[in-house]
């Protein structure tokens, strides 16, 4: 199963039968790990605290370039996450500009 | 380990209440409730090579198993959302049988019943506020010819970036105001990185409130608020996963 199909989740009415938008994974992730009562649950829950709280951090607050550092890098060849979204035309248009311009680096220059 | 019944464990999703067996209809297939009329624990029994330490560390770093059981752990919570009043647990509260389940409840119940009071009838919104870009905003300038010219255009468009994002600071500290004036509670959480939130466009806002069931404003101003390059988003009605700390 893709995760586009998981995506639409909210949508099926023997899920929840609730609001008519899909919720969108983020916003899932985003409650469902980093929100709610903790309850010590008997299995391991000094394992999960920190796991989760890598988690949170990871995913939440840290940027995802610091995130692949940590060893965090699901989303990375994930369609849903990744893959077609990337839009690095702001960085080549840049790139094409100061090669027009003939600067490498206008920073130091400057 | 202790043969068969170490195969499984009961993971618990939520405090609701009032509970009641009524409720279990209500449930997705698969979910229980263990707990009185007063107060329940809505569980489902998972196994034990997923949710044990060794397979747990694993798991938690695969994208598909954290998505299915996160979305897993939001249809249980949402399943109960308006029929009774929903505590959301955090993820990965596991527990050996019933026996462990119905003693956390008994130990916690003070501070469920003060959460489950303080928020029924209650639901969360989110909303949240992304850039978006204006198309063709910088085609107006004619393009540079010296790398001077091009040096200035930058700083140029790196003063006027300034200012419009001090302007976006202002417009979204309003918005928030403005909502907080519209809901019981509000909070501002970190803006999701775009690896997570799936969206080029940058977030500025993501922010959640608690509003009374059939309380209509906050959604409607939201569907009014209009600002040039600045989109809102709302979700929900979510269970109060934002406000149960706050009460307990």
């Amino acid at each position: 199963m893709s995760s586009r199909d998981l995506s639409g989740a909210r949508t099926s009415p023997t899920l929840t039968g609730g609001g008519p938008a899909p919720a969108q994974l983020a916003d899932v992730l985003e409650r469902v790990l980093d929100k709610g009562i903790v309850i010590a649950g008997d299995i391991q829950i000094n394992l999960l605290d920190i796991e989760l709280l890598t988690i949170r951090l990871r995913l939440l607050i840290a940027s995802a370039d610091k995130a692949r550092e940590m060893g965090i890098d699901w989303w990375d060849g994930d369609p849903f996450l990744s893959g077609g979204r990337k839009d690095k035309s702001l960085d080549e248009r840049l790139r094409r500009l100061e090669s027009a311009a003939g600067l490498e680096d206008d920073e130091d220059r400057a | 380990m202790i043969g068969a019944e170490a195969a499984t464990a009961l993971y618990a999703y939520a405090a609701v209440g009032p509970a009641g067996a009524a409720l279990e209809g209500d449930l997705p297939v698969g979910l229980e409730l263990i707990g009185d009329d007063e107060i329940a624990i809505v569980v489902e029994r998972v196994s034990l090579d997923e949710f044990a330490e060794e397979s747990l560390r694993e798991n938690l770093n695969d994208r598909q198993w954290l998505e299915s059981k996160a979305r897993r752990h939001e249809e249980a919570v949402q399943a109960l959302l308006g029929k009774t009043t929903v505590i959301p647990l955090r993820f990965g509260s596991i527990h050996h049988d019933r026996d462990a389940v119905g003693a956390f409840l008994d130990e916690r119940r003070s501070e469920f019943r003060q959460a489950l009071t303080s928020l029924q009838n209650r639901v969360e919104l989110g909303v949240k506020a992304w850039l978006v870009e204006r198309p063709a905003a910088d085609t107006a300038a004619p393009a540079p010819t010296t790398g001077r010219e091009y040096l200035n255009a930058r700083r140029r468009a790196r003063d006027d970036a300034t200012q419009a994002s001090g302007r976006r600071a202002e417009i979204l500290a309003a918005v928030h105001e403005r909502l907080l004036s519209l809901s019981e509670a509000g909070v501002l959480n970190g803006p999701q990185p775009p690896e997570l939130s799936g969206r080029d466009e940058v977030m500025l806002m993501n922010a959640a409130y608690l509003v009374r069931i059939g309380d209509d404003r906050l959604a409607a101003e939201v569907g009014r608020l209009s600002v040039d390059e600045i989109q809102f988003e709302l979700t929900g009605p979510w269970v109060p996963y934002n406000f149960v700390e706050r009460v307990s």
